[in-house]
């Protein structure tokens, strides 16, 4: 771990704080949303999504997230998707459920490799399906949790993305995400998504899907 | 990027007659009501902007000890942490990582410190093609421009010049002035490029010391595409970007995004805590995070100065000020704009290259008071006129010359003695009153250079306050 460089920089400021200063931390102030609970996590979830350009759906389990789930297909003329296999999306069993109803759903361990997979998730699918391990409702914003069953371009590369949020996963603000997440051994990556992609750069001229998905639609399963 | 700072008088000439830089400059006004309404979301907004400051005064003053901790964590997580003392040596080590993997191109994120130490000279003078990806600097990368803003780095690019030079460059084939269609078109040229991509280059918001975490925040997606799709990563920052605990971190999020864009939160927010684990199908197997010194260290070791070190680039300041909001990015002539430019760029650069600058301000501290990272910039920019004028030899002060030196001198000799101050003042009025020009004067000596081509003094008051306060005290 040791270089001169990294050494000589250490060294500079070490030698400049005249002593190490004792690390008074100041008290935090209240959190936006930081009171609230029950409906109203779901009311200001639902109206900030709403306001980024996302889209809210609700449903009872995992057959009401189904049904959804055929309506938004058919609604926006869905055939392919590429869906992860973290819990909430595994216990749906998407590809057989879509064999059914004639579309085609994959997910990244139909694939032999990342070039197969990248293939299949930037060219061939309409959207991308995914869990999400907390929805925040100071924010209205999605937390998800890349693993081997959450790959990070599922969310991204595919023009549509849909998420499914367990109700029970709905809470206020960050912080309580954070306790339980960056533990022993924190995820590769953690995103937090609020909205679809976006941008202003030209004009300041809102453009949705300016790289990422340019909608998003998300699914609150109530249980 | 090559410094153009000494140009900025000719650069702002021209900016404050641009038709499209105006526009823009006066939609940033709305912005900052934006910025306002989204800091009412706190249950107590001016106690939420003192806690992002004291966090980033403790980050500050706690730098050697979270920047080993965040190397220490980083490292634990499978990262490869690279110290570079300056510009040539941290882009010499991404070129060098790229070369030796044949790669062709690579994909940047948007990324004020590469515009510093100039990365994409360096990696096309080497053969390997960067392409920018933020929309604002892909077009701004095509023009050969430097960023308009910090944030927005080609909103007051015309459409037509943009449909211009995405028709030459081979981005998009017929003409549009469409933002909308520009903004597919530069969509569809970079998808493809992201699918293949082996090496993604990113900035970095925040470094967590305590988990080793680095984070992003954008609303494009083109940041997470670098950090998903390529088998490479390499994420640069300068040392200072280093907080605490992720407590600390999550809270900065808020009053970052409300202070840049006034949103409660970026589209995207990504932290990644080392590389991917091996059954993960994509990201980097391979994360690289260079910290670039380039001149920080030096400007620790002044203790005033080191507030410096406290900004987080998230453009409030320049929002607000009335200079940036008359003059535009360009005039700043390198990559930072607005206060924060003018308080850090003469740091980097040096004094004696970077007068106007500093002088170019008119101490309202409007910029202060809207900074969630407790920068004083007007203080700061007081002190590089005093530094300048003493010939500071750390930051190349070049000292003023004779006239102005003998004035302030003059000046500063009559305000300490009253008796000559009262005589000088009638003299003085004697002489500048008669060249006044409807209660204004623009020139004494005949010349009007220096001082007053761009300050208005008013003509010497008869009776002055000091004689009419002599006479009616009683």
């Amino acid at each position: 771990m040791s270089n001169p460089t990294r050494d000589r920089i250490l060294s500079r400021l070490y030698k400049a704080q005249s002593s190490a200063p004792p690390f008074n931390e100041p008290e935090r102030p209240p959190l936006p949303a930081e009171q609230m609970a029950g409906e109203f996590l779901v009311d200001s979830f639902k109206a900030l999504i709403e306001a980024q350009g996302g889209c809210f759906e609700r449903a009872s389990g995992n057959d009401g997230v189904l049904k959804v789930l055929a309506d938004v297909f058919n609604r926006k003329g869905i055939s392919r998707a590429m869906a992860s296999t973290d819990r909430v999306i595994s216990e749906l069993d998407l590809p057989k459920w879509a064999k059914q109803k004639g579309f085609t759903i994959t997910t990244q361990k139909n694939y032999e490799d990342r070039s197969a997979f990248k293939r299949a998730v930037f060219t061939e699918v309409d959207a991308g399906i995914t869990g999400a391990a907390f929805g925040f409702a100071e924010s209205g914003t999605l937390c998800l949790t890349a693993s081997g069953d959450m790959p990070r371009l599922t969310s991204l590369a595919p023009i549509i993305h849909i998420a499914v949020l367990p109700s029970n996963r709905l809470i206020s603000s960050y912080e309580r995400m954070a306790e339980t997440v960056f533990g022993e051994t924190p995820p590769s990556q953690l995103i937090l998504i609020t909205g679809p992609s976006m941008t202003g750069d030209i004009q300041a001229t809102p453009f949705k899907g300016m790289h990422g998905p340019k909608e998003l639609i998300v699914i609150l399963r109530d249980d | 990027m090559k410094p153009q700072t000494h140009r900025y008088k000719e650069i702002a000439r021209e900016q404050m007659t641009d038709r499209r830089a105006r526009g823009f400059l006066d939609l940033l006004k709305a912005l900052a009501g934006k910025r306002k309404a989204a800091y009412d979301d706190f249950p107590d907004p001016d106690a939420a902007r003192e806690y992002s400051r004291a966090i980033r005064a403790a980050a500050v003053a706690h730098l050697p000890q979270l920047l080993e901790q965040f190397e220490k964590s980083a490292t634990r997580a499978g990262a490869k942490v690279y110290w570079a003392a300056d510009a040539e040596d941290a882009n010499a080590y991404i070129v060098r990582l790229a070369k030796e993997r044949n790669i062709s191109y690579v994909i940047k994120g948007k990324s004020m410190v590469t515009e510093e130490s100039g990365l994409n000279e360096a990696l096309a003078a080497e053969g390997v093609q960067p392409y920018e990806s933020d929309l604002g600097e892909f077009i701004i990368q095509l023009l050969e421009r430097p960023p308009f803003h910090i944030v927005g780095p080609a909103i007051n690019i015309d459409p037509q010049e943009i449909s211009d030079i995405f028709i030459e460059k081979g981005v998009m084939s017929d003409a549009t002035t469409d933002p909308v269609e520009l903004g597919y078109a530069a969509r569809c040229y970079l998808r493809e490029k992201f699918h293949h991509l082996e090496m993604g280059i990113t900035g970095i918001n925040m470094a967590v010391a305590e988990t080793g975490t680095i984070i992003n925040v954008e609303n494009e997606g083109n940041i997470r595409f670098c950090k998903s799709s390529p088998d490479i990563q390499v994420s640069i920052m300068s040392l200072e970007k280093v907080v605490p605990t992720m407590k600390e971190a999550l809270f900065m999020l808020r009053t970052l995004c409300r202070s840049a864009t006034g949103q409660k939160l970026g589209a995207y927010v990504s932290m990644d805590t080392g590389p991917k684990k091996q059954e993960e199908i994509d990201g980097p197997s391979e994360l690289h995070i260079v910290i670039l010194d380039n001149g920080r260290s030096t400007i620790y070791e002044d203790a005033t100065y080191r507030e410096v070190l406290q900004c987080i680039r998230c453009g409030a300041c320049l929002g607000n000020c009335p200079i940036y909001g008359k003059i535009g990015g360009y005039s700043y002539g390198w990559a930072y704009s607005g206060p924060m430019g003018q308080a850090l760029t003469p740091l980097l650069l040096g004094l004696d290259r970077t007068k106007d600058l500093y002088y170019s301000c008119t101490l309202c501290r409007t910029c202060r008071d809207v900074c969630p990272a407790g920068l004083h910039h007007p203080r700061l920019l007081r002190r590089h006129r005093q530094k300048q004028r003493e010939k500071d030899t750390v930051f190349h002060g070049s000292g003023l010359n004779v006239r102005e030196e003998i004035g302030l001198r003059g000046f500063a000799l009559a305000a300490a003695t009253p008796t000559l101050w009262r005589s000088a003042i009638r003299a003085a009025r004697l002489a500048i009153n008669r060249k006044s020009n409807g209660g204004i004067v623009r020139e004494v000596l005949g010349k009007s250079e220096g001082w007053l081509a761009s300050r208005d003094l008013p003509c010497i008051g008869s009776p002055t306050f000091n004689e009419w306060f002599r006479k009616n005290r009683s």
